[in-house]
C-alpha cells in the first residue's frame, strides 16, 4: 500500500515539476534531455540489464529512428507520430539484423561488435548523403504548431512527451521483467545450456529482447529529432555521446532495475551539464577528461558493486531495506 | 595493373595494421579483456614521435622505439594500478574501465595538443621506388620494414624468451602457469604494456603519411577491431593475417569506391566474419 | 512400446573417441541404469541425447520422432530433458523461480507457478521454495534440479548422478521418488555410481566403457558378466561388500 502512495506522489510531482521551471530557461531543457536519456537508458536496460548483454551500439537504433521520421516528414509530409512508428519498425528490424551474428558472442566481444555496428550506421549516415543530407546534417521541416504535427512553439510539451516516454519504457521494462520473458532471460543469463535443456528457445528469446530494445530506442530518436530540430550523423549515431552514455546511465543507476536508468539519468546529465559549464570554458576536453577520471574512479571503488553503487546508497538512505 | 599496385600498397599498409592491432589481440588472448582504449595509444605514439620530430628533428621512424617506450610505461602503470583491480569483476566493469581510459586519454590529448591537425615532413615522404610498371611508396615501404622488424622481434620474444613463453602459458592456463611459479600479475603487465607499446610504435611509423590529431584513434578503432576479428581474437598470427588482409581489402576497395565507402566495405567484412566464423580465419577463441 | 530408440551414436572430440556406436532401445515405463567408470562417456551420451552435443554418426528416435539436429529446447518440448551432473541451477533466483521457469514450457506464469509448487512438493522441498537457490546444499540443489526437470512434463527423464553425496536415508527417498515417477508413466535413464541403488531400482542396466556399450541386461546378468566385472563392477563391488 505504502509503495503505491509513494509512487503516486512521485508521479504527480514529476508531472508538476516542469511547470515550476522557467519555460524558456536553461533548466527545462536540461530536464527534457534528462528525461529523454532516462527513457533511452531504460530501453537499453532491456538488453543490458535483463539479457545481460552490454551493447555499445544503441546509437544505431537511435539514429535510425531520428532519420526515418525526419526523412518521411521531409519527403512525404508524413506526421512525425507515424514516422516514429515507422522508425520503431526499422529499429526493430535493425536490432534483428544485428542480433543474429552477435548472438553467440560473450561480454567483451559482444560489446566490440555492437560498437562496430554503431559506427557502421554513422558511416552510412555520412556517406548516403542523398538520403540523409550527409555530414551537413538534416533539418526537421517547419510545420504548423499543433499536436498532430508534433510541433510546438514552446519546450514544455516536449518535456511532457519525454516524461511519457520514461513511463512507457519503464512499463515495458517491468512487464518484460515480471513476465515469462523475464524468467527466461534470467535463466539464459545464469546458464544458457540449462535454459535450453528445460525448453527455452534461447535464440528466440534473445532476439525478442533485442527487437524490443531496438524499436523503443528508435522511437526515442524521433523525440530527439523533434526537439533538436537539426542533427547530423555524428550526433545521433555517436558512440560516445549516445551509445556509451546511455549504457553508463543504466549501469550507474542500477542495471536491471526499473528505477536505475531514471536515477542514473538524473545524476549524470545534470552533472555533465554543470561540469561542461565550469570546466570546458577553460579548456576543450577538460570536462570530458574529468568525467572519464570519475568513471574510472567509480569502477575501481566498487568493481563488483559498480552496477549497484546507487542501490547501496539508496539502501543506506532508506535504512537498509532492499527492494 | 592498378590491381597489382593496389595489392602491393595493401600489403605494405597491411603489415603496419598488423603491428598496430597485435596489442589488442595479445591483451585479449592473455587476459580475456578487450582494451577499448587501444586505439588511443596509437595517438599517443604518434604525438610522441611528432614531438621528437618538432623538438629534436628526429625522423618519426627513428622515434618509434621512443613511442614504444612511453606507451609501455603508461601501459605498465595502467595495467598494474587500474586493470588488475577489475580482472575478477563482471565484464561490464572491465569494459567501462577501458572505455573510461579511452575518454581520459583522448581528452588528455585534446588538452595537451589542442584540436589542430599536425603532420611531419620527411625527405622521403613523396618518394617512390619503381619496380617495373609499379610504384612502391617509400614511406609505406619504410613503415612496412619497421613493422617487419618489430614483428620479428615480437616473434623472437614470444617463442624464444622466457617471458614470452611464460606469457603464452599464462594465456593458455593461468592456474597451471601460476603453479609453475609464473607470476600472472607480472605477465599481465608485460602483455598489456607490450600490447599498447606495439600500437604506439605503429603510430610513429605511419606518421610520415598520416596526420595526427587528438581524435585520430577513433579513425582506427574499427579498423583494428576488424583486423583482430578477421584473424581471430586472441591469435597473434591471426592479427598478422588479418592486418595484411585488411590492408589489401582497403586498397582494392579504394579502386572502386570513394573513401568513405571503403570503410563500409571493411565493416561488411567485419560483420560477415562475425556471422560466419566468429573465431576468425586463424584463431581459436578464448 | 519403444519410447527411446538409439542407433549407432558415435562422437569424437579431437583425438578422443568419446562415444562409439552406442545402440539400444528402451520400452516405455522402464528404469534404465547407465553405469561405467569415470570418463566412460555417460555424461557425454546424455548431452548427445538432449541435443547439447551433435553426434558424428547415428540417430535417436523419441517416441518415433527423429531428434537429429534438433536443439535442446525442441527436444525438451518433445518430452526429453536431463539434469546436470554438477547441478546447473539459476543460483540468483529462488528455488520456486528455478522450477517455474521450466514450467513455462507448457504454461503461462501463474499456471507454471502452480505446477512448480506441485513438483517441489513431489520431491519434498516445498518448504524452501522461497530460498535463494545458490545458498543451498548440494543434495538440496540436486533435488531442486530434479524438480525443475520434472516441471517440463517429460516422457523421458535423464538423471545424471542425482544421488551423489547423499546419506542412506536421502538415497532411499530418491529411489522411492524415481520409482513413483516411473509409476506415473515417465521413463527414466539414471547414471549412478551407487551400485546398490542401481541394482535395486533398475529394470535394466547399460554398461559404458571407453564410449562403447559393453553390456546391456538385467541387474543379475550384469552382475555376473565377466567383462563388466573386470572393467568396472569388480572394483566397486568390493567397495560395497
Amino acid at each position: 500500500m505504502k509503495r503505491w502512495i509513494i509512487l503516486a506522489i512521485v508521479v504527480v510531482a514529476a508531472c508538476l515539476l516542469p511547470l515550476t521551471l522557467d519555460p524558456r530557461g536553461y533548466w527545462i531543457r536540461v530536464l527534457t534531455f534528462t528525461l529523454l536519456f532516462a527513457a533511452m537508458a531504460q530501453s537499453w536496460n532491456i538488453i543490458g540489464g535483463l539479457a545481460n548483454q552490454t551493447s555499445l551500439g544503441h546509437a544505431a537504433f537511435f539514429g535510425i529512428g531520428a532519420y526515418t521520421s525526419t526523412i518521411l516528414l521531409l519527403k512525404f509530409g508524413v506526421s512525425p507520430w507515424l514516422g516514429m512508428l515507422a522508425g520503431g519498425v526499422l529499429g526493430g528490424l535493425a536490432a534483428f539484423i544485428i542480433a543474429i551474428p552477435t548472438m553467440r558472442l560473450q561480454g567483451h566481444y559482444f560489446a566490440l561488435a555492437t560498437l562496430a555496428f554503431g559506427e557502421v550506421m554513422r558511416v552510412i549516415g555520412n556517406v548516403w548523403a542523398s538520403l540523409t543530407g550527409g555530414p551537413g546534417g538534416i533539418s526537421v521541416p517547419f510545420s504548423a504548431p499543433n499536436f498532430a504535427n508534433y510541433s510546438f512553439k514552446v519546450l514544455l510539451p516536449h518535456t511532457y512527451i519525454a516524461l511519457a516516454a520514461v513511463v512507457v519504457t519503464t512499463v515495458a521494462f517491468e512487464v518484460i521483467r515480471r513476465g515469462a520473458m523475464g524468467y527466461r532471460l534470467r535463466a539464459i543469463k545464469e546458464n544458457p545450456q540449462a535454459a535450453e535443456v528445460i525448453g527455452i528457445n534461447t535464440t528466440r528469446v534473445k532476439l525478442q529482447a533485442a527487437i524490443m530494445s531496438g524499436a523503443l530506442m528508435a522511437m526515442l530518436g524521433t523525440l530527439y529529432a523533434q526537439v533538436a530540430v537539426f542533427f547530423d550523423p555524428d550526433t545521433v549515431f555517436s558512440a560516445s555521446a549516445i551509445s556509451i552514455r546511455v549504457a553508463l546511465i543504466a549501469i550507474l543507476g542500477g542495471i536491471g532495475t526499473a528505477l536505475g536508468p531514471i536515477l542514473g539519468a538524473f545524476f549524470i546529465i545534470p552533472l555533465e551539464e554543470l561540469m561542461n559549464d565550469w570546466l570546458s570554458s577553460s579548456a576543450a576536453g577538460l570536462s570530458q577528461l574529468v568525467f572519464g577520471v570519475i568513471l574510472i574512479a567509480v569502477i575501481l571503488w566498487r568493481p563488483r558493486g559498480f552496477i549497484t553503487v546507487f542501490e547501496q546508497l539508496r539502501a543506506k538512505l532508506t535504512g537498509g531495506a532492499s527492494s | 595493373m592498378a590491381f597489382l599496385q593496389a595489392i602491393i600498397d595493401g600489403l605494405l599498409i597491411g603489415g603496419v595494421y598488423a603491428v598496430i592491432s597485435i596489442g589488442l589481440t595479445l591483451v585479449y588472448g592473455v587476459m580475456g579483456i578487450v582494451n577499448f582504449a587501444q586505439a588511443e595509444f596509437l595517438m599517443v605514439g604518434m604525438f610522441v614521435a611528432w614531438l621528437a620530430w618538432a623538438v629534436l628533428g628526429l625522423d618519426p621512424v627513428l622515434a618509434a622505439p621512443l613511442s614504444f617506450a612511453v606507451a609501455f610505461v603508461i601501459g605498465w602503470f595502467v595495467q598494474g594500478q587500474l586493470i588488475s583491480r577489475v580482472l575478477k569483476a563482471p565484464s561490464v566493469a572491465q569494459i567501462f574501465l577501458t572505455v573510461g581510459l579511452l575518454i581520459v586519454i583522448e581528452n588528455g590529448g585534446l588538452l595537451v595538443f589542442g584540436s589542430q591537425f599536425r603532420s611531419v615532413t620527411t625527405w622521403y615522404q613523396t618518394v617512390s621506388l619503381s619496380l617495373g610498371p609499379l610504384f612502391i611508396s617509400v614511406p609505406y615501404l619504410i613503415a612496412f620494414a619497421m613493422s617487419l622488424a618489430c614483428g620479428a622481434a615480437l616473434w623472437w620474444f614470444m617463442r624464444a624468451s622466457w617471458f614470452g613463453r611464460a606469457m603464452r602459458a599464462t594465456a593458455q592456463n593461468p592456474m597451471a602457469a601460476q603453479l609453475m611459479g609464473i607470476d600472472s600479475g607480472q605477465m599481465y603487465k608485460i602483455a598489456f604494456a607490450l600490447g599498447v607499446g606495439l600500437t604506439a610504435f605503429g603510430g610513429a611509423v605511419i606518421l610520415p603519411y598520416v596526420t595526427v590529431y587528438a581524435g585520430v584513434g577513433g579513425q582506427y578503432v574499427v579498423l583494428m577491431f576488424t583486423v583482430v576479428v578477421l584473424g581471430g581474437l586472441g591469435s597473434v598470427a591471426g592479427a598478422v593475417v588479418g592486418g595484411l588482409a585488411v590492408g589489401v581489402i582497403q586498397a582494392l576497395s579504394a579502386l572502386v569506391f570513394p573513401i568513405q565507402m571503403q570503410n563500409l566495405v571493411l565493416f561488411l567484412v567485419f560483420i560477415m566474419v562475425l556471422a560466419v566464423r566468429p573465431q576468425g580465419l586463424v584463431g581459436a577463441s578464448r | 512400446m519403444t519410447i527411446l530408440d538409439v542407433r549407432g551414436i558415435s562422437k569424437r572430440f579431437g583425438g578422443l573417441q568419446a562415444l562409439s556406436d552406442v545402440t539400444f532401445s528402451v520400452p516405455k515405463g522402464q528404469i534404465i541404469g547407465l553405469i561405467g567408470p569415470n570418463g566412460a562417456g555417460k555424461t557425454t551420451f546424455f548431452s548427445t541425447l538432449v541435443g547439447l552435443i551433435r553426434p558424428d554418426k547415428g540417430s535417436v528416435l523419441l517416441d518415433g520422432q527423429p531428434l537429429a539436429g534438433l536443439k535442446p529446447h525442441k527436444i525438451a518440448a518433445l518430452g526429453m530433458t536431463k539434469t546436470f551432473q554438477n547441478v546447473a541451477l539459476f543460483g540468483e533466483s529462488t528455488v520456486l523461480d528455478n522450477v517455474l521457469t521450466a514450467g513455462l514450457l507448457r504454461h503461462d506464469v501463474d499456471a507454471a507457478r502452480e505446477d512448480a509448487l506441485k513438483c517441489l512438493d513431489r520431491v519434498g522441498l516445498k518448504a524452501i521454495a522461497q530460498k535463494q537457490a545458490g545458498t543451498l546444499s548440494f543434495p538440496e540443489r540436486a533435488r531442486i534440479e530434479l524438480a525443475r526437470a520434472l516441471c517440463t512434463g517429460p516422457k523421458v527423464l535423464l538423471l545424471d548422478e542425482v544421488m551423489a553425496a547423499l546419506n542412506p536415508v536421502e538415497m532411499q527417498e530418491i529411489m522411492d521418488l524415481i520409482r513413483s515417477l516411473r509409476d506415473d508413466g515417465i521413463t527414466l535413464l539414471v547414471v549412478e555410481h551407487h551400485m546398490r541403488a542401481i541394482m535395486t531400482i533398475c529394470d535394466r542396466i547399460l554398461v559404458l566403457n571407453f564410449g562403447r556399450l559393453l553390456a546391456d541386461g538385467t541387474p543379475q546378468q550384469i552382475a555376473n558378466d565377466p567383462q563388466v566385472v573386470e572393467a568396472y563392477l569388480g572394483r566397486s563391488m568390493e567397495k560395497h561388500q
